[in-house]
């Protein structure tokens, strides 16, 4: 009997609440406006499961993530190299009375604004979906939080910095010269494995006005990288060996970052601001810059029956420091003097169906981006998304193209529909 | 001693009612909770009689004038895991967050006007938020009247706030429990827009609890029925269960 009784109370005591979700993405892309030599559409199936284990005050989470692109399934001259699996996220998390430890694999969300999130850099982005996607990659890291009344002290440590892929020269995206090869390299300044420090204070204010507020300092990896070459003379115009077999590596440089992130509350309208600031540690072409975006949203309840419409602004400024260095064209910075005008109109209905929309101006280079995105429940566990961009780049002839100048002309439609459980 | 109590009984309720009296009655009937765990189901239904179903775990920890309150969606599965949690005040506008969790993030809301309506149902903001006696004006004293057999107080209150969906509210309120039993809603053109039907109340540790409430929306012939289940009170919740590192994982 007691050997029966210790192993289920064993059991017992162990068990906890497991939670399992995910959905599975069909994802179509047809480019109405596309440069020559690439592909004119994409289609992606994209898989999501989320395990979550609780036991009191544990909780074990893990995302696991795989996509198949059509076109890597095909002749060889139109692979794009965008079917992989990775895990976004793997970590144990503790919470005692006033504090947590995190440990593992994870995805954090820093910022406050709708359009760009410039302080949203503790994760690198995959470069193998499309530019419109906020597709992070899971960072190893230990983090731990101290929980006063309205705020909370986090000391975070990333311990690697992780490779960003990029899809094969037939997709869309694929940004560089036919030219130019990239395989993921990551050049970093020490060790891959040189922790990042951050040390995080945030909370919320109790006034009149009440105010969301973050600041972060970090010393570590950037979350900004640039592209090198060793033969940089193959990208020049006019030199004999331009458009000569050229090799990329991305480099990943060494930064004290001021950030902070604040929402303030006036009435119905949120004000938002984004601001940071890098010391660079010794770069040869990288040096000191800052970047700040600030931003109102307005929301009118019950336009129409139980509608309701946000209105949204925001102005983004980057700035570098050093003019013997790389500017925001080499950096393939896009918000450095832009202005978003959007809206968002919720319908409030049963489906959860809104639009959001936008336009972008450069007020720089003369470049505006615009879109459409509809999402809607369509059927019980389905969802539906809709989305149109349009990209008209800079005409000027600069020292070194835009990024919108790379892609060309740009006209996207998308449709996404996904199964979720 | 006895008929010095008699006297004082019988002088008092010479005294009518007032609908200010009444509402702090009603306020009183409720209270006392200190916290709630419980599972919410909510069955929206058009004018067309589909019905969708969606659901809910609720946190709520009672505060003297006003409630915290941490809301997680179990269903449809598309919003399983998003998260909203609300600090009622009185004399300012709530605080209220949403945690989004396929974007890792967390979103302050600007709470100001109530009157939107809750996750595409026809109940507002401002119904799901505790009751206050506060957050209205009263004058004079209530009619009575019957519903469903049960003697009841009617009562009208405005609301404070300008930034309120309704003109008025006319509460219908058992005389002998002083629990709601109806609460028709007129809106900005005060005309009758919602009528909520309070459909049962359950005694939980002594304390009365509502086990579901059906608001219908009479100009677009949408309902929604919500519903309680597995309630328990007085659970030992304290305000750091309620605090924001709650919202995310």
């Amino acid at each position: 009997m007691k050997k029966l009784f210790f192993p289920l109370l064993m059991f017992t005591s162990l068990y906890g609440e497991v939670g399992v979700s995910g959905h599975v993405d069909l994802d179509s892309q047809f480019y109405l406006m596309h440069p020559e030599g690439k592909n004119k559409n994409s289609f992606t199936a994209k898989q999501t499961l989320e395990l979550e284990y609780t036991h009191k005050d544990l909780t074990l989470f893990t995302s696991l993530y795989a996509q198949e692109a059509y076109y890597d399934f095909t002749k060889e001259s139109e692979k794009t190299e965008r079917t992989f699996a990775r895990i976004n996220e793997l970590y144990a998390k503790y919470d005692f009375e006033e504090d947590a430890v995190k440990a593992g694999k994870s995805i954090e969300f820093w910022g406050a604004l709708e359009l760009r999130n410039i302080t949203d850099g503790f994760n690198p982005r995959d470069f193998r979906n499309d530019m419109f996607a906020n597709d992070k990659l899971g960072v190893y890291n230990v983090a731990y939080t101290h929980y006063f009344e309205n705020s909370n002290l986090s000391l975070i440590t990333k311990l690697q910095e992780e490779q960003q892929f990029m899809a094969a020269e037939p997709y869309v995206y694929y940004f560089f010269p036919s030219f130019v090869s990239y395989d993921g390299t990551l050049e970093t300044q020490e060790s891959k494995n040189r922790p990042s420090i951050y040390l995080k204070y945030s909370g919320s204010t109790d006034t009149e006005y009440p105010m969301d507020y973050a600041f972060i300092y970090e010393n570590g990896y950037d979350s900004q990288r640039y592209f090198s070459t060793t033969t940089p003379q193959n990208l020049l115009v006019g030199s004999p060996t331009r458009g000569q077999p050229t090799r990329f590596v991305e480099n990943a440089y060494i930064v004290n970052k001021f950030m902070t992130y604040d929402t303030l509350v006036v009435g119905s309208t949120l004000v938002k601001l984004e601001a940071l600031y890098a010391k660079v540690d010794n770069n040869p072409v990288v040096g000191d810059y800052s970047h700040i975006g600030l931003g109102v949203e307005y929301t009118i309840e019950n336009i129409y029956e139980s509608h309701a419409l946000g209105l949204l602004a925001e102005y983004y400024r980057y700035d570098t420091y050093e003019s013997d260095k790389f500017s925001d064209l080499q950096l393939f910075e896009t918000m450095q003097n832009d202005l978003f005008i959007g809206a968002r109109y919720t319908f409030n209905n049963t489906e959860d169906s809104s639009f959001v929309g936008g336009a972008i101006f450069d007020l720089e280079y003369d470049e505006q981006s615009y879109y459409l995105k509809f999402e809607s429940r369509v059927h019980g566990n389905f969802k539906l998304s809709c989305d149109y961009y349009y990209i008209v780049p800079s005409t000027k002839l600069l020292s070194f193209p835009t990024a919108y100048q790379f892609l060309g002309k740009h006209q996207k439609l998308g449709i996404n529909i996904a199964y979720y459980f | 001693m006895k008929l010095l109590t008699g006297l004082v009984l019988s002088v008092s309720t010479l005294f009518a009612l007032t609908n200010a009296e009444l509402a702090q009655k009603s306020k009183k009937a409720m209270d006392g909770f200190e916290d709630s765990i419980s599972y919410m189901q909510m069955t929206l239904i058009n004018a067309a009689g589909q019905k969708k179903v969606r659901r809910m775990k609720m946190k709520v920890l009672e505060g003297k004038d006003s409630d915290k309150s941490l809301m997680e969606f179990l269903s449809p599965a598309d919003v399983k895991g998003t998260k909203f949690l609300s600090y009622e005040h009185v004399n300012k506008d709530d605080d209220q967050w949403i945690y989004l969790p396929a974007l890792h993030r967390v979103k302050r809301i600007a709470s100001k006007n109530k009157s939107g309506a809750f996750m595409g149902s026809e109940f507002s903001y401002e119904d799901l938020g505790a009751f206050n006696p506060k957050k209205y004006k009263y004058e004079g004293s209530p009619s009575e009247s019957s519903l469903n057999g049960k003697a009841v107080y009617v009562s009208p209150a405005i609301p404070v706030s300008k930034y309120s969906g309704y003109t008025k509210l006319i509460s219908y309120v058992d005389k002998n429990t002083f629990l709601v039993q109806k609460i028709e809603y007129y809106d900005r053109k005060h005309e009758l827009l919602k009528v909520g039907t309070f459909d049962a109340y359950k005694k939980i540790s002594g304390v009365y609890r509502i086990q579901g409430i059906t608001m219908k929306n009479v100009q677009n012939d949408k309902t929604t029925i919500l519903k309680w289940s597995d309630e328990t009170i007085k659970n030992g919740l304290s305000a750091r269960d309620f605090n924001k590192r709650y919202l995310s994982r």
